[in-house]
């Protein structure tokens, strides 16, 4: 099949051709047919990175409460000491039931002088005078007290 | 020429898998531990001591009792009248809330009030609890 062909085709062509072939065999014997994983290790190194920056670790009171509606709702600062006022009126952070005088030592304990704002997960069927109280203790603590409320619809 | 060709068979290659298992572990470690609280919320402004002094007005109150009704200057009042009630009263100068609450009253009303109140553009709102 090569040989009639081969007197058509100039000598350098040939050469380059059956040098390029030769080339070929040698590194398919000796490669190991192994997946590049290089570029899979870029994306999860970038996803990591991503994933360290962006790690706030709050801690969450532990229960989910009815918020109240409200219409000029804002965005809250993510990083914060977040506490809940249940529809029984406990006060919860971390996961478990707080009294009212532990508040400012929480929040002391949890901001380490950097002061963190505080929010408030309030159930709106709670009693505003324990809210009310929770707000006044928190702000000796904090300058930035918030409470939660439910998304406006938009 | 034979030599340059070929590589080398015994190529010390680092084994990168170790690396791997330790970065996904990680990887999986940070994207569980990232909770994403997008909280929405009100932030009452307050005004400290200093400045309220220099503001010699009475703040507007509202009085919650523990009825679960709302009260403004002993009249029973609805939750849209606050808006327009505190429109009014600060027509000339923005003026402060103050929203007293007695045990009993309803946290969702006093946040409602609250949130009313800043609509308005309330300077200041303060929740203050009554002591029965």
């Amino acid at each position: 099949m090569h040989q009639p062909l081969r007197k058509y085709i100039p000598a350098t062509i040939t050469q380059s051709y059956f040098q390029m072939r030769a080339r070929n065999r040698l590194i398919e014997s000796t490669d190991t047919d192994a997946i590049n994983v290089s570029p899979l290790i870029d994306v999860v190194f970038i996803l990591l990175i991503f994933f360290i920056v962006s790690a706030t670790f709050v801690t969450l009171p532990g229960i989910e409460v009815n918020r109240p509606q409200a219409v000029t709702g804002k965005a809250l600062e993510k990083n914060a000491v977040i506490f809940a006022l249940s529809g029984d009126n406990e006060i919860k952070y971390a996961g478990s039931t707080v009294q009212l005088e532990e508040v400012p030592g929480l929040v002391e304990q949890a901001s380490k002088d950097k002061g963190k704002p505080v929010v408030i997960q309030v159930d709106q069927w709670a009693d505003a005078s324990i809210l009310a109280k929770i707000v006044a203790l928190a702000r000796k603590k904090s300058s930035d007290v918030s409470i939660a409320t439910r998304k406006p619809r938009a | 020429m034979r030599r340059r060709l070929s590589p080398e068979p015994e190529r010390t290659e680092i084994n990168v898998s170790p690396l791997i298992d330790l970065v996904f572990i990680l990887l999986i470690f940070f994207i569980v531990a990232t909770s994403f609280v997008n909280e929405v919320g009100i932030t009452p402004k307050h005004k400290d001591t200093a400045s309220s002094s220099s503001n010699l007005e009475e703040p507007i109150s509202f009085d919650l009792p523990s009825s679960g009704q709302l009260l403004q200057d002993g009249m029973v009042i609805g939750l849209e009248q606050v808006a327009p009630l505190v429109r009014s009263n600060s027509s000339d100068k923005p003026r402060s809330v103050l929203v007293r609450v007695s045990p009993g009253a309803r946290a969702g009303l006093a946040t409602q009030v609250m949130d009313q109140a800043m609509l308005a553009g309330a300077q200041a709102v303060k929740l203050s609890p009554l002591t029965p």
